[in-house]
């Protein structure tokens, strides 16, 4: 339990940095470390396959990603959009709501009594497999619509033009 | 389920017609396998519905009939396209393919009977729409609009994905029926976490429909987007949302009616008055139209505040009303822009003299949307009324009798400009393919106006 709330510590601390920091840079980089407290916690709860495409896919290569179209941004104080006190101060309103609304509803649950796993491979893949495969096919099936349709899109928008005659 | 792989397969074809320069064949190939899906459908309404694929999906009599009518509209706007595509690039064919891959996951919005699906559908939904915001990639507006929907849109998705997490960690199922079983199961000691669960989803799904105050993202999308796809988000992918909206509460969460419905009626409450008074100030009638879409919102979501049994068929007339009259009013405004290049008010001017038809074509959209007698808009805001009051809402439906007096003034605007401005222009050209989607839609506002028996009695 004392790993799982040092964990959890960081996991808050790290994304907290991500918004405070100043640095786009800084802030992925945060960003990168509080991704790597989730694989932590994915562990902790004996997921390990969500834990390895959490590792390589989100923190290794979408983040890095990320990074790089930072640098070509070319991000700096001069273009940073400017935010009204107003602006601050109604976001801060409504983050706490939802604050005060989830902490609320997580308040009044007891703990339960710490389950013992039936099966300790649960998280393996062999198993997901066989959920998605089975249970949640159609889903999984679908979902190949929208990653189809987010293809035809990126390339319709990346594509140029031909000039008109 | 059918339906669904044949809209599928048709957009996929359609992008090997683009492939192969087959231009002229996208129009017809599109509607012939729309109408096949439509018929698809409807052959389905006899039978018994059951959960299929381990639930996911449920054609039941709500399904299918919110279905045909996003099918329908869709086949009305693919016949307002002919020609607008290739003004903007040349890509017409994947264009076509976005728009049925959006009807798709709208079709799995309102058949869906697993939350899993329902979160693909909605993405499947906006993912299509994010790009054919951004259809005009030289134009600012257009580029404002897709980056815009798409921030907003993910945003919303995070709102809604956190709450189905919720509703997953105290019920232990994405499926509807566990989901209902659990609630009826502790009618009074349902875990907190469904409740914030609810609060969550209320706020990812107020995204999507645009109701206020999430409604930001409305005006500026509406504005900014070319506008057959303005046409097409708010009358399928709006119809399509209410759907899910509805099937979800109406399903699920009933028993649990006095936490979440003040929650609504405050919504519905801001979302009219906000819609209503910003309308009023517009000078750009498709910016009016887009504020009004934002008050229609409040007015549906009149059903899912006084939830009951008349709730689907209510949501079901008023979406049919709105989505036709929107078809007509934003039909119409193609044509005057093309032909006048503004669409201000006073583009207008005088078209009653130049195109009577047309002109009486889009008076009878107008009074459907602010809801005059003998249109199918009356029917549908008369329904909503009498849900409302059957719940002893009084104050709402008094709220809203003055929100649809304030409806009136900006609908009749563009009413007056066309009949008592005079202006020199020249007669509003149009091809077959828009009186067909024109007349057709103005057709069947009327007849629902008249008979509105043959859709309230549906489901």
């Amino acid at each position: 339990m004392s790993v799982f709330y040092f964990v959890a510590f960081l996991s808050v601390f790290f994304a907290l940095m991500t918004i405070f920091t100043k640095n786009p840079v800084h802030s992925v980089l945060y960003l990168v470390i509080t991704f790597f407290t989730f694989t932590v916690h994915y562990i902790l709860l004996n997921a390990q396959f969500l834990a390895v495409v959490n590792f390589i896919v989100y923190m290794g290569a979408i983040m890095v990603l990320f990074l790089f179209v930072l640098m070509l941004l070319n991000l700096n104080k001069d273009t940073e959009p400017l935010k009204s006190n107003l602006v601050k101060f109604m976001g801060v309103i409504a983050g706490m709501c939802l604050v005060v609304t989830l902490a609320g509803s997580f308040r009044a649950l007891e703990s339960s009594e710490s389950i013992i796993l039936k099966d300790p491979d649960i998280g393996l893949v062999g198993n997901l497999g066989r959920v998605l495969f089975s249970e949640f096919l159609l889903p999984f099936e679908i979902s190949s619509i929208l990653l189809l349709t987010a293809m035809v899109g990126a390339v319709l928008l990346a594509k140029n033009d031909p000039k008109k005659a | 389920m059918s339906a669904i792989i044949t809209l599928s397969l048709l957009a996929i074809l359609l992008l090997y017609l683009g492939l192969f320069k087959a231009g002229r064949s996208l129009l017809p190939i599109s509607l012939l396998g729309l109408a096949a899906a439509l018929v698809m459908y409807v052959m389905q309404w006899a039978g018994d519905a059951t959960p299929i694929y381990s639930g996911m999906v449920l054609f039941d009599h709500y399904a299918i009939a919110f279905s045909v009518l996003c099918i329908l509209v869709t086949m009305l706007v693919m016949l307002l396209s002919k020609g607008y595509f290739d003004a903007a690039s040349v890509h017409v064919a994947e264009y076509y393919a976005l728009i049925l891959f959006s009807l798709t996951g709208a079709l799995l919005v309102t058949s869906f009977h697993n939350l899993a699906m329902l979160f693909i559908g909605i993405e499947i939904m906006s993912v299509a729409l994010y790009i054919l915001a951004g259809i005009r990639k030289k134009d600012f507006a257009s580029n404002e609009a897709a980056l815009k929907y798409f921030l907003m849109g993910a945003f919303s998705t995070g709102f809604l994905l956190f709450g189905i997490t919720l509703l997953y960690g105290a019920s232990g199922s994405f499926d509807l029926a566990a989901i209902k079983a659990y609630v009826i199961a502790n009618p009074q000691g349902v875990s907190p976490l469904f409740y914030a669960g609810i609060l969550l989803l209320i706020v990812g799904l107020a995204f999507k429909v645009g109701a206020a105050p999430f409604h930001f993202w409305t005006p500026d999308v509406y504005d900014g987007a070319p506008i057959l796809i303005t046409t097409f988000m708010s009358t399928v992918v709006k119809t399509a949302a209410f759907a899910g909206f509805l099937r979800l509460f109406y399903f699920c969460f009933i028993p649990l009616h006095d936490f979440w419905e003040p929650v609504l009626l405050v919504i519905t409450i801001i979302t009219l008055f906000i819609g209503n008074i910003t309308a009023i100030a517009q000078q750009s009638f498709k910016r009016m139209l887009a504020y009004s879409s934002i008050s229609h919102a409040g007015y549906m979501l009149f059903a899912i505040v006084a939830i009951g049994p008349a709730a689907a068929s209510s949501v079901l007339v008023y979406a049919g009303a709105y989505s036709l009259a929107s078809v007509v009013a934003f039909g119409i405004l193609i044509l005057v822009k093309r032909a006048t290049g503004s669409d201000h008010f006073e583009a207008f001017n005088g078209l009653a003299r130049k195109n009577p038809y047309l002109s009486a074509a889009l008076t009878i959209a107008m009074l459907s949307l602010a809801g005059i007698p003998l249109t199918a808009g009356f029917i549908g805001k008369f329904m909503m009324f009498s849900s409302a009051l059957a719940d002893y809402q009084v104050l709402l439906v008094v709220l809203a009798a003055i929100n649809a007096a304030m409806g009136i003034f900006y609908y009749f605007r563009v009413i007056v400009s066309m009949y008592f401005k005079p202006a020199d222009r020249d007669e509003v050209t149009m091809t077959a393919q828009y009186q067909a989607a024109i007349w057709v839609a103005v057709l069947l506002t009327v007849v629902l106006g008249v008979y509105p028996t043959l859709l309230a009695g549906l489901i």
